[in-house]
């Protein structure tokens, strides 16, 4: 490589970090200032200029948040139903992404495209069905009532298909020789054969059951059946605008989730590109 | 141990037939090798018996039992993959007692079966390993572990050794037929490698073209084979053809050559002569035929002679070892006619007698 060559490339290094560096700089700020508010008195954070450290340090707002609301209910209410619309979305579509890779039937492909289909449907063209639905069913203010909808998530399917595509034919001809049936082959060679898929399609699940806002709010009116995510609202409804109470609780809100992808990092990123491959 | 009975199966994949009416009996204990060209059907025909494909025409009998519609865990057969098909994420031990669990045999003698198979294959301290954790010769022998633990009616084996490097490849050939000898069990085995088609079976059978051209010992395949297609094909270096014409008990070649051949053909037409190279010598004086040196390949023992005849026609002739021949040396070749073959346009064979 010649010097030049090795300059050019050194400065397209250079300009591609730097780009980075501001990406991540826009997409940081908004959180930094977030907990920057949340840390300051009330009065101080509604000054109409920026001010990037708090004047006065304050943990006022996460006592009130932690002690003047039902933050406990909605973290049990969140935790439940994101843990819930977890465990079913992965069951369920772990055995259609199987029958639709692995099972021949009548039918199965338009059931594909059918599938596939529906993930170009955004949800919230469905969010007036859904309501009445569950009006109907008399789920409303309930647990199930919040995780059935949820539970439509056509990319775990397609996820599981594709992955099971990919397991070589010879696993299920020698365990159909080894006379294992189908539940037996799924559950005994394909899945343990890579649990990263399952754990990756179970993180971004919860994920997004967790973050999810708007069936949530419709769904539940009841204060002690909120999730967290819905109960934020609820810190401005009940006394005043509180930015910095609010923004308190939604740090809190954003805690197990932060503390989860952490812990988790890789798995997640894997996640994220696998169903990125998908929901583009 | 089982006889198995093909009667007049046949396959086709859409509209495209690759297995037609094809029969076979083999005989309970025997080693059988399917053995043919690329594409030729042998996996396919294979794979059948093992249930793993459907057989749209014709009975299967495995140990008498008419076993062509059943799912593949019910003919008692066990196969032993190309690629092993280990499961990743299961030790030895469970990897060959998986089966065996799945039929919700009792744990007691599914540790027994898994011992004795481990035992038998010299693999008792890999059994606690992940199929990662071993080399392909080792791998081989799970996948083998694995089948043996059924009890088979007889196992089969699609191209079992095409995964492993040359030396270890002759080791294990040589493992399978005396484990064979010792289980005394029917194994049909799939390859197109004829050295192990040759040296392990006790029948072969050779598929070409979605058919059966010859079924025989190796050495019925070798001396006398069926067709122009099998005489071919058995072999290496392959046997020479050359055209010409047969009348009177004489061939002549299209240089002008006569051989003698005692072969009973039905009538006087043009055929191809067969012959192998080593039937045909190079020798001093007179001989059937001559021609000019070409390429000499010494091969230690014995020296393989390619000459092109006056008309053009190539053949190759085994000299001995020390042979003095150089490329370029017009050379006279002398026939055994003992081991001559005529084959005609259609491909049938006739045997010198
Ligand atoms: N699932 C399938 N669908 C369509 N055609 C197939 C299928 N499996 C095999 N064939 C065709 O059937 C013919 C026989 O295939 P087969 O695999 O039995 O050959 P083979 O003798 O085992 O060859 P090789 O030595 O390459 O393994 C081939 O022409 C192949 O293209
Ligand atoms: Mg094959």
């Amino acid at each position: 490589m010649t010097a030049s060559s090795a300059r050019q490339i050194n400065l397209v290094g250079g300009i591609i970090t730097l780009l980075t560096l501001i990406i991540a700089v826009l997409w940081a700020f908004p959180i930094y200032w977030g907990i920057v508010s949340s840390l300051k008195p009330e009065n101080e954070v509604v000054r109409p200029y920026i001010e990037l450290w708090p004047e006065t340090l304050t943990f006022e707002h996460y006592i009130f948040a932690l002690t003047e609301t039902q933050i406990g209910r909605w973290y049990i209410n969140s935790i439940a139903t994101a843990v819930g619309a977890t465990i079913l979305t992965i069951s369920t579509s772990m055995l259609v992404g199987y029958a639709l890779s692995q099972l021949r039937f009548p039918l199965r492909r338009p059931l594909y495209w059918l599938i596939l289909a529906s993930f170009m449907v955004p949800t919230q063209t469905l969010i007036i069905n859904h309501f009445v639905l569950v009006a109907n069913m008399g789920l409303l203010n309930t647990w199930a009532g919040i995780i059935l909808p949820q539970l439509i998530n056509p990319v775990v399917i397609i996820v599981y298909k594709q992955f099971f595509d990919q397991v070589p034919r010879d696993f299920r001809e020698a365990a159909v020789m080894d006379n294992a049936g189908e539940f037996r082959i799924l559950f005994k060679v394909y899945m343990p054969m890579n649990w990263g898929v399952t754990t990756a399609l179970a993180i971004v699940t919860f994920i997004w059951s967790w973050n999810s806002f708007l069936w949530p709010f419709l769904a539940v009116t009841k204060t002690e059946m909120m999730t967290i995510t819905v109960g934020i609202t609820q810190v401005s409804d009940a006394f005043g605008v509180y930015y910095a109470s609010q923004l308190a609780a939604a740090v809190l809100a954003g805690l197990p989730v932060a503390l989860a992808y952490l812990l988790f990092q890789r798995r997640v990123t894997q996640a994220i590109t696998l169903s990125a491959g998908i929901k583009g | 141990m089982a006889e198995i009975i093909l009667d007049k199966v046949s396959k086709s994949f859409g509209s495209v037939r690759v297995i037609n009416e094809v029969s076979l009996t083999i005989q309970s204990g025997e080693f059988v090798v399917f053995l043919g060209p690329s594409g030729s059907g042998k996996s396919t025909l294979l794979r059948m018996i093992a249930g793993l494909e459907t057989i749209d025409d014709g009975r299967l009998l495995i140990g008498g039992k008419e076993s062509q519609t059943l799912p593949p865990g019910q003919r008692n057969v066990a196969m032993v993959f190309q690629n092993y098909a280990l499961y990743p994420h299961m030790t030895v031990r469970d990897n060959m007692a998986f089966g065996l669990r799945n039929i919700k045999m009792a744990a007691p003698e599914v540790e027994r079966r898994v011992q004795d198979a481990a035992r038998m294959l010299e693999m008792d301290a890999l059994l606690d390993r992940r199929p990662s954790e071993l080399s392909g010769g080792q791998r081989q022998r799970v996948a083998i572990g694995r089948a043996i633990v059924k009890e088979p009616a007889a196992f089969l084996f699609d191209e079992p050794l095409s995964n492993l490097d040359a030396a270890l490849r002759v080791r294990t050939r040589v493992e399978l037929a005396e484990l064979h000898q010792r289980m005394n069990s029917t194994m049909i085995y799939v390859t197109h490698d004829q050295t192990e088609a040759m040296t392990m079976s006790d029948r072969i059978v050779i598929l070409n073209d979605c058919r059966i051209e010859q079924i025989g010992t190796p050495m019925e395949v070798y001396t006398r084979p069926a067709s122009r297609f099998v005489a071919g094909f058995i072999g290496s270096p392959s046997m020479n053809f050359l055209k010409g014409s047969y009348k009177d008990g004489a061939m002549t070649l299209l240089d002008g050559s006569r051989i003698a051949a005692r072969v009973a053909v039905p009538e006087a037409d043009t055929y191809e002569l067969g012959i192998r190279p080593e039937a045909v010598k190079v020798c001093e004086g007179e001989g059937d035929t001559k021609g000019q040196v070409k390429v000499v390949e010494h091969l230690g023992e014995r020296t393989l002679v390619h000459v092109h005849l006056s008309d053009g026609s190539a053949i190759v002739a085994q000299d001995g070892g020390r042979s003095q021949v150089q490329p370029g040396d017009e050379v006279a070749l002398r026939f055994d006619i003992s081991e001559l073959h005529l084959f005609d346009s259609s491909g049938k064979a006739w045997h010198a007698e």
